[in-house]
């Protein structure tokens, strides 16, 4: 049971859900995987909770751009074959996220995008894959690139009043490779380092990479790389990028800034190989 | 002081239930005072899945949902799951003794018949990643895949009996 009282609302149009969030203190409730719990241990105590079911946030749309809901869950990143097609590292990242097929089936990606846990698979890969992220609130729209998003563990630039509504995404260009890798300590642990990576192949002087490294730093680090070997340019320039070291339970100080190169490579590899 | 309560109307085990709720309920707190005892109170925080049910026949753990959140849709628990792949896993599970305490059975034996309904023919490697969101502090994890792959076989082998022509 959670121990404080709240007001839930499921409205049915986003214009009921932005009037609701404008008042006092209102949490965004996805899939519910992060803020149920919070509110049952105390964590977060919002007064007002706004459920994002029926409001038509759980599709993705590929017409040009590839337009994802907030609400679509990895699952649905999954299903979607012309997804799967379009943007395979999403669907890399999303078929390695942990806590099983109920997590798979619940967690939502605005919702892993909004909390920005610097552990969670989701903020880097919107960073590598230069996602657009669409907040609107009663006073307006926005758009905010995600590397642009993040500002520290568990912050971003979204204000209380506002809802993450859509991640929009260019295809990346035809011929570009794509690479995943993560670094935990058992099959349901939390990743202690991600690195997603777009390669895209140049004309002169090898790939252009769009490397973004996630669980080492408080936010994602971006690194832009040419070149047919650029595992000296990230060994040489990553560790310096991790600016604020993430730590926790389960790697102290240092050790994810000594481990980040050799993940990062890892994907690096992985992107050229897949193109 | 009064707490604010709902009015939850959900179907439950194959059966229409309205009940009026604390509005500060999880979904496994009101479905488990609704009598549904099958399904267990765990971490609370998503991880053990004890408390996995079916919520619109998709597998979720049940403290990550408000019960308000569940107000007309289908929650089904091992109790009302009664195919015949679940009958199967069920008797494997007995087979196998795929438990010690039981805590974890009840989710253990949704999540298996969630992947036999989708893959007739598992291999290891799927079986564990079916249960992977669910654990056993008993550790027994290996009678628990072997009772899954017991079950998928015993299904394999039925459905084979099926399709074969009759030849008297």
């Amino acid at each position: 049971m959670i121990a404080h009282d709240f007001d839930y609302h499921a409205p049915r149009s986003l214009a009921d859900a932005l009037a609701l969030l404008g008042q006092a203190d209102a949490a965004v409730l996805g899939g519910g995987t992060w803020l149920v719990p919070n509110m049952t241990y105390g964590r977060q105590r919002p007064s007002a909770v706004v459920d994002i079911r029926r409001l038509g946030l759980d599709a993705i749309e590929i017409a040009g751009d590839i337009v994802v809901g907030a609400g679509v869950t990895y699952r649905q990143v999954l299903q979607s074959e012309a997804l799967r097609a379009k943007l395979p590292l999403l669907a890399m990242m999303a078929g390695q996220v942990t806590g099983g097929p109920q997590i798979v089936g619940q967690a939502t990606l605005g919702g892993s995008a909004c909390y920005a846990n610097p552990s969670s698979d989701v903020p880097a890969c919107l960073v590598a894959l230069d996602a657009t992220l669409r907040l609107a609130s009663r006073t307006g729209h926005r758009e905010v690139k995600a590397a642009d998003f993040y500002t520290g563990a568990f912050q971003t630039t979204r204000r209380p009043d506002e809802m993450l509504t859509h991640m929009v995404f260019a295809p990346p260009p035809g011929g570009a490779g794509c690479g995943y890798h993560k670094l935990k300590f058992s099959t349901g642990s939390w990743p202690i380092v991600t690195a997603a990576c777009i390669a895209v192949a140049a004309t002169d002087g090898g790939p252009r990479h769009r490397l973004a490294v996630g669980g080492a730093n408080a936010v994602p680090v971006l690194l832009e790389i040419d070149g047919r070997d650029p595992d000296e340019a990230v060994a040489a320039r990553l560790p310096s990028l991790i600016s604020q070291e993430w730590s926790d339970e389960f790697a102290g100080a240092g050790y994810r800034r000594q481990v980040a190169p050799a993940i990062a490579s890892r994907a690096l590899r992985q992107a050229r190989g897949a193109r | 002081m009064s707490r604010p309560s709902i009015d939850l109307a959900l179907r439950l085990d194959h059966r229409d239930v309205v009940a009026h709720v604390d509005g500060r309920a999880l979904l496994i707190e009101a479905i488990r005072d609704l009598g549904a005892r099958s399904a267990r109170i765990g971490c609370l925080t998503g991880d053990c899945g004890a408390c996995t049910v079916l919520l619109d026949g998709q597998p979720v753990k049940s403290c990550l949902v408000l019960a308000a959140a569940a107000d007309g849709r289908e929650v089904v628990t091992l109790e009302g799951s009664a195919s015949a792949i679940a009958e199967t896993v069920r008797r494997a599970f007995i087979a196998k003794k795929g438990f010690q305490c039981g805590y974890c059975t009840s989710g253990m034996i949704l999540v298996a018949i969630d992947l036999l309904e989708a893959f007739a023919t598992p291999t290891e490697a799927d079986i564990r990643s079916a249960i992977s969101g669910n654990l056993c502090r008993c550790t027994g994890y290996d009678d628990i895949v072997s009772a899954i792959a017991d079950a998928a076989e015993q299904l394999s082998a039925k459905a084979a009996t099926r399709e074969s022509p009759e030849i008297f």
